[in-house]
């Protein structure tokens, strides 16, 4: 129980500023997908995690816009795929998938393990029930 | 009608158990017994009730030394339906009995009764009184006991007890039973089952008003006058229809209820208790034996009962009630 | 003395319900209570496979239980008598509900005592819930088949 616990307080706290849009594997166009979800004003932080050519984007919009969560998810899928059409895109706004795209950013997860994590994770968050 | 009792039927003695919460009564020192179990380590509620209205009129036959063999008559009643706990103890006491429903009333009709069939000379001793338990009646009235719905402060908690009083012939060194009043039904249009001292108030003023004009007295020809169960609102609503109509404010300290001293001033029983087992246990222990004592040479108890039903008050109808008087004297 | 007359008198002497008080208290409470289920809910979403849409019911399922403890101690009840509709609402308000008329009818036996006891209380709240989430449901569709809203 003290776990979750620790989790909420520190979200409470909240990250510093430089942590809030992370953009983890391959550095390609690391920039360049920052200031995409930068642009998005919605958008409280983001982990985008980047392998060959699939590319994770998960994001946590702010408290007050999460009434239209799923619609912003697709907005935002919508724009990443225009931008990034022969990449394989995935947006998600759940914590679940948030929280676990930071931790492979924390465990420093190696590339070969990194593939079938992402697919695990989109399946997850297909998940209805 | 007030009824004159000419040879003055005695209230011999009481029995009078309670439930563990009743520990914390300012009136349990005067209780015969406490349990600690709140079921009489029976398996439900209702066989606990039952146990212990036959613990009270075991009681209550103890302390004058008699048989229940002795008893001519059962007189009491509670508020399960159909009251069953007392039709039980009444099998397993077997002595020839009447179930009686006066809600919380019961306590004095039971007496009255009783006091009638002694005045005709048909019985030497016989039993009246009265029982309530908390979860058996609340069940039966309200939600489940664990169910978390918020009481309002104008609520009572119904309480675990039951008094039994043995009642014979006139002696002199006991209270006696000289007048009786018999309350009609009463409505005055209240209709909330978490406020019945107002609903019962109007008939306590009745009862008394009635009594008193009947018997040609005024509130100071009694050291006390004692209703049930009207709890600290329905007592305040009393005083206030007495001072309406013309009685002096210093008259007023001669009222108390059972039901508003029970608890003491303890806020987690919201305005007071109730139940008929209220009445009965503080009238067949307190009142007896601080007459006994002498402290009180002429005391009204007016009863009062709520005559609702749970399917009563669903289907919208208003709360009728009644109170029943006693006038008891001690030389 | 008159009905209404008695009436007047009676409001004069019944003391006004503290609302102000009751919902503050009922809206700390019920925070409580929801800020646990949150607990609950990141519990699930971090330690095992529940995303934000799946862990609704399993916390559903554990806060339940809570109440159920709390129940059968006794303590439901006392929370109740302070909070109102604060342990009232939440579903944790729901398996008191439940739980406490299973408890009470458990001496008539299990078919006709907890099985047809159970819902007594909770039985309109599955009814008037179903009810009405059918009718938001049928405006909403409505709403967004003249393209007022989106899903």
């Amino acid at each position: 129980m003290t776990l979750p616990l620790l989790v909420v307080l520190s979200l409470l706290n909240g990250c510093a500023e430089k942590e809030k849009f992370i953009v983890y594997g391959s550095t390609q166009n690391e920039s360049e997908v920052e200031a995409l979800i930068k642009e998005e004003d919605y958008v409280d932080r983001s982990t985008v995690i980047q392998y060959d050519d699939s590319m994770l984007v998960a994001v946590q919009i702010k408290p007050l816009e999460k009434w239209k969560k799923t619609k912003l998810e697709k907005k935002l899928q919508k724009k990443f795929e225009k931008k990034y059409p022969n990449k394989d895109v995935f947006v998600s706004a759940d914590y679940k998938i948030f929280y676990e795209a930071n931790k492979i950013k924390k465990d420093q997860m190696e590339d070969t393990k990194l593939s079938d994590k992402i697919t695990e994770l989109k399946e997850l968050a297909k998940e209805e029930t | 009608m007030v009824i004159l009792f000419q040879t003055k039927p005695s209230l011999l003695a009481g029995g009078v158990v309670a439930g563990p919460l009743e520990n914390r009564s300012v009136f349990s020192q005067y209780f015969d017994s406490v349990y600690d179990d709140e079921r009489w380590q029976m398996k439900t509620n209702e066989q606990g009730h039952r146990k212990m209205i036959e613990e009270a009129c075991e009681y209550a036959m103890k302390k004058m030394g008699v048989q229940k063999g002795d008893i001519d008559y059962l007189m009491g009643g509670d508020l399960v339906n159909q009251m069953t706990p007392t039709n039980f103890a009444a099998r397993d006491l077997e002595i020839p009995f009447i179930g009686l429903f006066s809600a919380c009333a019961t306590s004095v009709s039971s007496v009255i009764i009783a006091c009638l069939l002694t005045e005709l000379g048909a019985a030497n001793f016989s039993l009246a009184g009265a029982s309530s338990q908390h979860n058996a009646i609340e069940r039966q009235f309200r939600y489940p006991i664990n169910y978390g719905a918020q009481k309002p402060q104008t609520a009572q908690w119904t309480v675990t007890a039951a008094g039994y009083a043995l009642i014979g012939k006139h002696r002199e060194e006991y209270p006696s039973i000289e007048a009786a009043t018999i309350g009609k039904s009463v409505d005055y249009g209240m209709d909330d089952p978490f406020h019945m001292g107002a609903a019962m108030a109007p008939a306590a003023f009745q009862t008394i008003q009635s009594h008193l004009q009947q018997r040609n007295q005024k509130i100071y020809h009694y050291d006390l006058i004692l209703t049930g169960d009207l709890g600290q609102l329905g007592l305040k609503l009393l005083k206030g229809m007495l001072v309406e109509n013309g009685v002096k404010n210093e008259e007023l300290t001669l009222l108390r209820d059972a039901g508003a001293e029970f608890y003491g001033q303890d806020e987690a029983f919201q305005s007071g208790a109730s139940g008929a087992g209220c009445s009965a246990a503080v009238f067949f222990s307190y009142v007896i034996q601080q007459m006994r004592a002498g402290s009180y040479k002429r005391v009204l108890l007016v009863a009062t009962g709520a005559l609702l039903s749970p399917l009563s008050y669903q289907q919208g109808e208003t709360i009728p009630c009644t109170a029943h008087a006693i006038e008891i004297t001690m030389k | 003395m008159e009905k209404e007359q008695y009436q007047q008198l009676e409001q004069n002497v019944t003391p006004k319900p503290p609302y102000l008080k009751n919902v503050a208290k009922a809206f700390f409470v019920g925070g409580f209570i929801c800020a646990i289920g949150q607990a609950v809910s990141l519990f699930y979403i971090i330690f095992f496979n529940f995303t934000e849409a799946t862990a609704g019911n399993p916390t559903v399922a554990t806060v339940v239980f809570f109440s159920m403890i709390l129940t059968g101690l006794g303590l439901y009840k006392r929370i109740g008598q302070f909070a109102g509709a604060g342990s009232a609402v939440p579903v944790t308000g729901f398996g008191n509900a439940v739980v406490s008329a299973a408890i009470e009818h458990r001496s008539e036996g299990l078919v006709l005592g907890v099985g047809g006891n159970l819902f007594k209380l909770a039985g309109s709240v599955v009814l008037f819930g179903v009810v009405s989430a059918f009718f938001v449901a049928l405006i909403k569709y409505i709403l967004v088949t003249i393209g007022v809203v989106s899903w």
